[in-house]
């Protein structure tokens, strides 16, 4: 039972909250409204269904390796950034650098090295052929020698990105060690970019786009969703977002509350000769090769009159024995 | 006349799991699960449609892994202990039930089932593909593919090249099992990243589907929303979008049918309500309790009090259920079409494993749906995707959007705190394998063995069901072992054939323990 609750459990906390270890999920700290929290988290009970695919608890499996290693190496010797996206907001980057490249860097730069701050220096690169000095606007994360990744709020959908690993030498003087690859978050709602040859009215698209949503007129939420989309077509704001279809379900989980089960069984065991016949309440049973037997029963409330007969091989002799059980709960 | 159409998809998938050297492993039992409460049941409903000839289509995902797990010989025979274990066990529930007459009906209904399963896992030669083969080449049943052992594309963009041998070993290893190339893919988790389409024009693929705003939020506007399939711009690969509408009927935790109070509940199972001495034999012989299947308990409520399940009340639901479904998807269909002035296509995708593992009464409603679908009204039409683009060949071109249909839409459920350590090891090794395809382009005997056992212990550590559990955060330690020991494997393969050192020992082990797709070519990692 507890793992039933512990996996109830598990579901909530992912449903409800999820911190982000290194950096602040501002989207997240967003209170529902009482009409948004009737819509579903996109994928949560896809992901419920899909996890008991895999319903079964832990157990310590002693595996036989020889001379394999347990764990994966720390690092794989090379420089080097990768970008990878999220969703509509967020990146995140790992990286590595080689003990020879920073040796290098020290001497080159001798004591600027030890005072310099290592950065993230994350450039907006959309629709633009970087060439390390074009970007349209950058920002810069300060990391220490110890991290290995990070997770960044790019604060807008459909943009591209890239990212410098450098040093930020006293001298306000960049010095870029490794560039990422170039990554493009998605829209986090419709394009703005509408085809001449399948043209539709933007009303139109707007209930097209709610029913895609399954907000559609069966919804109750439906006509109030399709107004604002409407509206935010038609004002010309950029991401009209589809935040709100990503909030928290209001679902009826249920209660913590302290909880004792209990129920009866029954055992009726006995013996007789290894080649009688047996009946119990008339029903004919198996005899273990030494004659013995042992039934076991649910014993739910009331009486129970449970006759025992045996009868021998040849017939002639037999013999009956009547427990009567009764159970009551209080 | 039809005014829309409807294209059922159930996305069947289970991650290779196969440990021959223990006895017993644990992990094993989600196909046999599968297998007793979600294929043969499903395989049960189609056939007796055929049986009875009744017109339907469907289009069912088989990944190569679940492939390479239902054809395979050892769990084959794993899985007839499993089910006779099951068998024995319902015999002695129903003697241990003498004197509680629902519950006993309840556990004869069990054997019956797992009687069933036996006998319909025997008529196919223990095969089950068989019976899907058999199913589409009727014409009924129209099977995609999926990506070689599930990786998550959108996290592996970085190093095409993974994404292009996924995709190749799929195409291949369905062409193997099924006499015939697939014309379709059901992209792991319907993980799309825009120029994903290139490699599966490569491979001759000519659709895939995604969740809604793969489409919604794609460039330029879809002028039919997830209503009509697109094509990709560059590549004209068709993309069918999830229309969320029918199925948020089914899977929704609020509105959706699983959730009825008549239905069997899920979690109320005796491997873990019964008493310990009784039931040690069924469960993990470690003494871990786990599921057996035999549920004797309906939902009832919202609340943790639980009566016992009534079979003909569920099955009353279910037909009402469906009732319902095709009602709701008439007035979807008939408001789209006069709006479109086009007929709509609705596509309804579901995990196969919703259907008698989750939703224990998941087939019946099935069979009832198709049923009412072909008799009792003609204004939608069953569809699959092949159909409607024969149908319908003229759709609009864009370039379909970043998107999943796991938790909040993107890559977060794969790329989170708990998983995102996984990616610098799948990349690195990624990019090893293509050096090592480039670096022998003609490897024989013992290095190509090695080679070829290299490229399956990478896309067996990219398997992104490793990740989905280690981000649930329930029983990840499986899953993280997993994924380290094939990238140990990988690791070591690596050394010894870069210093010409190849143990043959101990590849002719790994070879045996992971022996997934047998024919596989390590060269189409480029």
């Amino acid at each position: 039972m507890a793992i039933i609750r512990r996996i109830k459990e598990r579901l909530k906390k992912i449903a409800l909250k999820k911190s982000m270890r290194r950096s602040k999920d501002t989207r997240l700290a967003k209170k529902p409204s009482a009409e948004e929290a009737k819509k579903e988290i996109l994928g949560v009970q896809e992901t419920q269904i899909e996890k008991a695919k895999f319903s079964h608890p832990e157990v310590a499996v002693s595996c036989m390796r020889r001379g394999m290693p347990k764990e994966l190496p720390s690092h794989y010797d090379q420089d080097k950034i990768v970008l990878q996206v999220r969703d509509p907001w967020w990146i995140h980057a790992y990286w590595e650098i080689r003990y020879s490249t920073i040796e290098r860097l020290r001497s080159e730069f001798k004591d600027e090295f030890d005072r310099a701050r290592r950065l993230l220096r994350v450039y907006d690169v959309t629709d633009i052929i970087f060439d390390g000095n074009n970007a349209r606007s950058f920002f810069d994360i300060q990391v220490n020698d110890f991290t290995n990744n990070w997770y960044i709020d790019t604060g807008g959908p459909g943009r591209s990105w890239c990212i410098d690993l450098g040093l930020l030498l006293p001298s306000e003087k960049f010095i870029t060690i490794v560039r990422s690859n170039i990554v493009r978050t998605p829209l986090a709602g419709p394009s703005w970019i509408t085809d001449e040859e399948w043209m539709i009215p933007e009303d139109m698209f707007a209930r097209l786009y709610g029913m895609g949503f399954g907000l559609g007129r069966s919804s109750p939420v439906g006509k109030a969703w399709q107004e604002r989309i409407k509206h935010l077509l038609s004002s010309g704001v950029s991401s009209p977002g589809v935040t709100s279809v990503t909030s928290p379900a209001k679902r009826a989980f249920q209660e913590k509350k302290f909880w004792l089960v209990v129920d009866c069984e029954l055992i009726v065991y006995g013996a007789t000769e290894p080649d009688a016949k047996v009946t119990v309440q008339g029903k004919p049973i198996a005899l273990r090769q030494d004659g013995t037997f042992t039934l076991r029963f649910a014993l739910p409330n009331g009486k129970q009159v449970i006759p025992v007969k045996a009868v021998s091989s040849d017939g002639e002799d037999e013999r009956t024995i009547t427990p009567i059980v009764t159970r009551e709960t209080r | 006349m039809h005014k829309g159409y409807l294209c059922l998809i159930l996305h069947g998938h289970l991650p290779f799991v196969r440990h021959p050297e223990h006895e017993d492993f644990l992990e094993e039992d989600w196909l046999y699960e599968a297998i007793t409460e979600t294929y043969v049941p499903l395989i049960s409903v189609f056939d007796k449609l055929i049986q009875d000839n009744v017109d339907f289509r469907l289009t069912m995902t088989l990944s190569p892994t679940l492939i390479s797990m239902l054809t395979d010989p050892l769990l084959q025979e794993r899985y007839l202990k499993h089910i006779n274990r099951l068998i024995e066990l319902a015999h002695k529930e129903i003697e241990r039930t003498s004197w509680q007459p629902n519950f006993q009906g309840l556990a004869v209904m069990y054997l019956n089932e797992f009687s069933k399963a036996r006998e319909t896992f025997e008529r196919y030669n223990r095969n089950l593909v068989l019976a899907f083969k058999k199913f589409q080449d009727l014409g009924k049943l129209e099977i995609i593919t999926c990506g070689a052992t599930h990786g998550y594309f959108p996290l592996m963009d970085v190093c095409k090249e993974s994404v292009r041998a996924q995709v190749k070993v799929a195409a291949s290893h369905y062409e193997k099992t099924f006499a015939r190339k697939p014309k379709g893919i059901w992209l792991p988790e319907c993980g799309y990243y825009p120029g994903q389409d290139e490699i599966l024009k490569d491979a001759g693929i000519r659709y895939f589907i995604s969740d809604s705003h793969g489409v919604l939020h794609g460039t330029p506007r879809p002028k039919y929303g997830v209503f009509a399939p697109v094509y990709c711009r560059g590549t004209g690969v068709a993309c069918f979008a999830r229309d969320l509408e029918s199925s948020k009927q089914v899977w929704s935790s609020i509105e959706g049918y699983p959730g009825d109070y008549n239905y069997r509940e899920f979690y109320r199972d005796i491997g873990f309500d019964l008493e310990y001495d009784y039931i040690k034999p069924y469960i993990h012989p470690d003494g871990v309790r786990i599921n057996t299947g035999i549920k004797y308990y309906r939902i009832t409520g919202s609340d943790n009090h639980k009566e016992t399940y009534v079979p003909a009340w569920a099955k009353e639901k279910a037909a009402e259920h469906a009732g319902n479904f095709i009602f709701n998807r008439q007035r979807q269909v008939e408001y789209l079409y006069d709006f479109m002035q086009k007929k709509p296509l609705l596509v309804s995708p579901y995990d196969a494993e919703l259907f008698g593992h989750w939703w224990y009464e998941g087939p019946m409603w099935l069979d009832f749906l198709l049923r009412k679908i072909a008799f009792d009204q003609d204004q939608i039409r069953l569809v699959t995707p092949s159909e409607y683009l024969m149908e319908n060949p003229r759709n609009q071109v864009i370039i379909p959007s970043l998107s999943s249909w796991g938790w909040k839409g993107y890559n977060e459920m794969w790329l989170q705190g708990s998983n995102d350590w996984v990616y610098r090891h799948l990349h690195a090794a990624s990019g090893r394998m293509t050096d090592l395809a480039k670096i022998f382009p003609h490897a024989d005997g013992l290095l190509r063995r090695a080679l070829n056992q290299a490229l399956r212990e990478l896309l067996l550590a990219q398997s992104s069901d490793w990740a989905f559990i280690m981000g649930t955060g329930t029983h990840t330690s499986y899953a993280i072992r997993r994924t380290k020991d094939h990238l140990l494997r990988f690791d070591r393969l690596c050394e010894e054939i870069k210093t010409n050192s190849i143990d043959g020992d101990w590849l002719a082990d790994i070879e045996y323990k992971d022996n997934i797709f047998p024919d596989i070519d390590y060269r189409v990692h480029q």
